[in-house]
């Protein structure tokens, strides 16, 4: 699996990120590292925990890594419940989690074919 | 040069809580900068704390736990350091009222993610560059303030010195009023608005209070230094010595108005009336005393009771204290003997260290960056604008010739080419620590910084140019180049070098040119030997390069020449005399000259160690030219000449070889004959 394939994979624009970042080296390194980031369980265990403050930036933190990677799906959910989480409450901002577990989890997965055929 | 070679990398500091983004940022930027990274604005904010100097810039993301983005800047500018410091907000937050709250905050630029690896780098070095250019323009500033509060300071002291010693008195006095007047004002600012007097009149009415005794200056000597207690008519006079100073400055009619003057005028006049009226010579009450001259009467009464007098000993500093604040010694405004006891310890430490010092610093500290204000950016703006236009037009004329031109800067270790300059050589225009640069040295050779620090070691203020035509290897390709350089040294004491600027212009075509017209000049067309003048010219060189070599000259022509061409033809001559050429040059060694002086007649000039033989040498080389040329037997007839002392000219070599040629001649021709003294000094007619 090349790396282009990955980002097909994962709902990423690969053409966007190879012109910002310039090298496919570094590119690479830091898709490999986007699983071992813990922002994602931070939001879960804030929104577990009622925590708003906490899981907006936890969001935001997300929204901003997907946006250097150009992981556009993820990217795209992390931003609306970011802006939900933005005003300081949780009210009505579940719905938007469903759809960020899903762009989170298929992106993790194309990492870890993509890794396994390294 | 210590300070080009040092080659120092600029550091950035990173702020932000997503390790990734953090780590994407130092990836982009850590092979020219070297990167600190903080997880949050607390860390980022501990950091600064403790080592801000060493960060040229720092980049800022705004949501982060514990402090945010906002936050940081806002202790910034609390620490003083925003102004010194750029900060780079990298956000996704594009929000109208969050960059406006940022820039409002001092934040210099924006970054948007997702990031640029190149506009992310462009604009840290652009940031950089700035900075760098607005530091130096500071301390441009500040050392002219620093000269001209200087020499104005040293004036007033002056003058003040000449009251104090006539008075009798160390010329300490002055400077304890001085420095005391300056701790009481600012506190007094500090505590109260009640008085019109901003920051900015501190120093001025500090070196005003150095005049407060300048009335002195027309008090009776006899009066001024008696020992023992005055009469009543005497200390009248003595009296008179503050409405005299105010006569005096008020007489000053071209600077009665400049504050310096008017402040003086109050403290001369007024610095010996009393707050509860009693004072002279007006008899002024409570505020109507002017504030100067109320500070300045304190002080010299604080100074008074602590200086051994002809009337009295010297008091401790407490005891004056004590004295001052239970009225016993004068009557003062309550508010300012307020300020004297907060400001007491640092009053008392005047007298045991020097102060005075940090205060000129100071001063000039605060009168410069009022200068350089940010909130006059407008002008500089402007300047910028300019600047950038003459650099447009400079680019547009280089364009034409097609130089490279280059400016360096060693504060920010920064070398900026033009387009075609960075084209040319296959760099980037800008390239941050150019010593260590990878193509620059691939281009340029691995020691080319090093070397131009030693080229740039022998400029000086006072010549600051370099010029000089030279080949390079720019492209792989040796050629010739005119390098011109500029050096611009700071203006300190002991001046260093802070930047270069200069051009490197192609002038390989012309150097050939000339190289071409000058080889045509001392060349023989028909030969291509060297000619008369040529030969002369290469020899004299030798003489001068390398006189311990050893020289003989060879003339010699062709034996029965004119038969040849009458028998032949002229095209056969023509043949005769390149065939012995190619002879002559495979005959002699490659440090020998070789010449056709004349029709068909040539000279060698041998060029030997001096444990050769220069008969066998001759002998080989006679040998060579002699043999057939299709049917022409070619011999030549020849006369050699040594040089015994060094001092021996090319026509006088030249004049013995052809008196020895004329003797082969006359011995039947085909042979060679060294010249000896017997021979004469004249070709015999």
């Amino acid at each position: 699996m090349t790396l282009q394939q990955c980002y097909e994979a994962l709902g990423g624009d690969y053409n966007d990120v190879i012109g910002r970042l310039k090298s496919e080296r570094l590119v690479q390194k830091f898709v490999l590292k986007f699983p071992d980031d813990g922002s994602y369980k931070l939001l879960l265990q804030s929104l577990e925990e009622g925590n708003a403050q906490e899981a907006f930036r936890a969001a935001h933190t997300i929204k901003g890594m997907c946006q250097n990677l150009a992981f556009t799906a993820l990217g795209q959910s992390a931003a609306a419940l970011t802006e939900c989480l933005r005003g300081g409450s949780l009210d009505g901002c579940k719905q938007y989690l469903p759809q960020v577990q899903a762009d989170y989890e298929r992106t993790v997965t194309s990492i870890a074919e993509y890794s396994r055929t390294l | 040069m210590p300070n080009v070679q040092k080659g120092r990398r600029e550091r950035i500091l990173v702020v932000d809580d997503s390790e990734m983004n953090r780590s994407i940022l130092a990836d982009m930027l850590s092979e020219k900068f070297d990167v600190t990274e903080a997880e949050d604005g607390e860390a980022a904010l501990e950091i600064l704390s403790q080592q801000a100097h060493v960060f040229s810039l720092v980049l800022l993301d705004i949501v982060m736990p514990r402090k945010d983005g906002f936050e940081v800047l806002t202790e910034m500018n609390r620490m003083g350091l925003i102004e010194e410091l750029p900060v780079i907000m990298v956000s996704a937050e594009t929000a109208s009222a969050q960059t406006e709250r940022a820039y409002e905050l001092g934040a210099t630029d924006f970054i948007k993610r997702p990031f640029d690896a190149s506009i992310v780098y462009r604009r840290v070095l652009n940031t950089i560059f700035l900075y760098a250019k607005q530091r130096k323009l500071m301390s441009v500033i500040e050392q002219q303030i620093d000269e001209k509060e200087q020499n104005s300071s040293m004036m007033v002291d002056i003058l003040s010195h000449i009251v104090e010693f006539r008075n009798g008195e160390s010329g300490l006095h002055i400077l304890h009023v001085r420095t005391i007047t300056d701790f009481l004002l600012r506190k007094l600012i500090k505590k109260t608005n009640s008085y019109s007097i901003a920051e900015a009149d501190v120093p001025v009415i500090s070196l005003a209070s150095a005049l407060h005794d300048i009335g002195k200056i027309g008090i009776d000597d006899k009066i001024l230094n008696k020992p023992g207690r005055l009469t009543d008519e005497e200390f009248a006079e003595m009296k008179s010595h503050s409405v005299i100073g105010a006569n005096m400055l008020q007489s000053l009619s071209a600077h009665k108005d400049k504050p310096l003057v008017r402040y003086a005028y109050e403290i001369c006049r007024w610095h010996h009336e009393r707050w509860d009226g009693r004072g002279y010579p007006d008899g002024l009450r409570g505020d109507s005393i002017p504030i100067s001259a109320q500070i300045v009467a304190l002080a010299d009464v604080y100074d008074a009771l602590t200086s051994e007098r002809v009337y009295k000993p010297a008091f401790s500093a407490e005891k004056a204290k004590d004295m001052i604040l239970n009225g016993e010694c004068g009557a003062f405004n309550p508010l300012l003997l307020d300020c004297f006891a907060e400001e007491f310890d640092n009053i008392r430490a005047i007298f045991t260290g020097s102060l005075s010092e940090n205060i000129t610093r100071r001063e000039v500290r605060n009168l410069a960056s009022a200068a350089i204000d940010p909130k006059s950016v407008t002008a500089s703006e402007r300047t910028l604008k300019l600047l950038d236009y003459e650099r447009m037009k400079y680019n547009f004329y280089a364009q034409l010739t097609e130089e490279i031109q280059f400016e360096y800067d060693v504060e920010s270790d920064l070398l900026r080419l033009n387009p075609i300059g960075a084209a040319k050589l296959g760099v980037e225009s800008e390239i941050v620590s150019p010593a260590s640069d990878a193509m620059l040295q691939k281009q340029l050779g691995d020691k080319w910084f090093s070397s131009l620090g030693e080229v740039l070691n022998k400029t000086s203020p006072e010549t600051p140019e370099y010029r000089r035509e030279c080949q390079l290897a720019i492209n792989g390709e040796m050629r010739w180049y005119s390098v011109i350089m500029r050096v611009i040294w700071t203006e300190e004491a002991d001046p260093t070098i802070a930047s270069v600027i200069g051009k490197i212009v192609d002038v390989n075509s012309t150097h050939v040119a000339m190289n071409r017209l000058k080889e045509k000049s001392i060349r023989d067309p028909l030969t291509g030997l060297l000619n008369r003048e040529g030969v002369k010219e290469e020899l004299e060189h030798k003489f001068d390069n390398f006189p311990q070599r050893k020289y003989a000259v060879a003339t010699f022509d062709i034996d029965r020449f004119k038969s040849a061409n009458d028998e032949y033809g002229h095209l056969f001559g023509d043949k005769v005399l390149q065939e012995l050429s190619e002879r002559l040059l495979h005959g002699t060694r490659v440090h020998d000259l070789c010449a056709r002086i004349g029709g068909d007649e040539f000279l060698i000039v041998f060029d030997y160690d001096a444990e050769y033989d220069i008969a066998s040498i001759v002998a080989r080389v006679y040998k060579a030219l002699c043999g057939k040329v299709d049917d022409f037997d070619l011999t030549v007839s020849m006369g050699v000449a040594e040089m015994t002392c060094c001092s021996q000219k090319f026509s006088e070599l030249y004049k013995k070889a052809d008196i020895a040629l004329y003797v082969s001649k006359n011995n039947g021709k085909h042979t060679y004959t060294f010249y000896n003294d017997s021979m004469g000094d004249s070709v015999p007619q």
